[in-house]
């Protein structure tokens, strides 16, 4: 099972890629960074996932403490799961004084390959505590299969 | 609030550190930690004196089938802070919802900015 994480931009170009780089790079000067919501700064965060396979199903969990079931968007489009959202800032910080940050916020996305054999039809999520879990049943065929032999 | 933190290891359990934010507004130092997989049953936040306790037992982890993948935290949450002589002890609020947890911290009556009122004759 592959595993990608999102890089955003297209890589196809390495000269481009190498400019924008620069680019970014001198940005860094500028100390008007903050708000350029491209590049380096872009903050697509990738957040830390699980995955179990069990005898039925696989299990894909991903760590998402405050965000709502509505800034959540799970799709799987060829073999492909897509965990991806926003997560918004707690509150009006408007007048409050911020003694120390550690949590990220904005949107993320997490891309995770899903073996062959899966029933993508049917595969289940389901946001509880501020972690998601996708059930990605396997198909029947591709189950493990117990035999059991007789005594003559 | 000092946001001093110690390192917390009784007896040799290890817990992973749940990630927070502090912040102050109109009297109220609000800390909020990141708990994921934390339901209220399994959350426990303690003072003792100056020390502000909190820790949150994970739900169970999936052990029935083998991990392809593994990059989430996997112990219980824990954290302490120290809570300094500003903040009142008697109203400490705690709310928990997806998985972060909000813990109001009051500041005591008269360390708050007062406003004076000018009497006019």
């Amino acid at each position: 099972m592959n595993l990608i994480r999102w890089k955003g931009n297209s890589l196809l170009d390495p000269v481009r890629e190498m400019e924008r780089l620069q680019d970014e790079i001198n940005r860094l000067f500028e100390f008007d960074r903050a708000e350029s919501g491209i590049g380096l700064f872009d903050r697509a965060e990738s957040p830390a996932i699980d995955v179990v396979e069990r005898d039925d199903n696989y299990l894909v969990m991903c760590d998402l403490p405050g965000v709502q079931l509505s800034d959540l968007d799970v799709s799987a489009a060829n073999n492909v799961l897509t965990i991806k959202g926003e997560k918004k800032g707690s509150r009006s910080t408007k007048g409050a004084k911020v003694y120390r940050t550690e949590t990220w916020e904005g949107t993320f996305q997490r891309t995770v390959s899903l073996p062959s054999g899966i029933d993508a039809g049917r595969i289940g999520a389901e946001l509880s505590s501020g972690t998601l879990t996708v059930t990605v049943p396997k198909r029947e065929e591709d189950r493990p299969k117990r035999i059991t032999v007789k005594v003559m | 609030m000092n946001t001093k933190e110690l390192e917390t290891t009784d007896r040799g359990i290890r817990y992973d550190r749940p990630l927070g934010r502090i912040s102050e507004d109109e009297g109220v130092v609000l800390l909020r930690l990141e708990m994921p997989g934390v339901a209220k049953e399994g959350l426990t936040i303690d003072v003792d004196g100056d020390l502000l306790v909190v820790t949150g037992v994970r739900a169970e982890q999936e052990n029935s089938g083998r991990y392809l993948v593994r990059e989430r935290p996997r112990f219980n949450f824990r954290r302490t802070y120290t809570l300094d002589e500003t903040v009142d002890r008697n109203r400490i609020d705690a709310e928990l919802s997806n998985g972060v947890l909000t813990v109001s911290l009051h500041l005591k009556e008269e360390v708050k900015p007062r406003k004076i009122e000018v009497k006019g004759r």
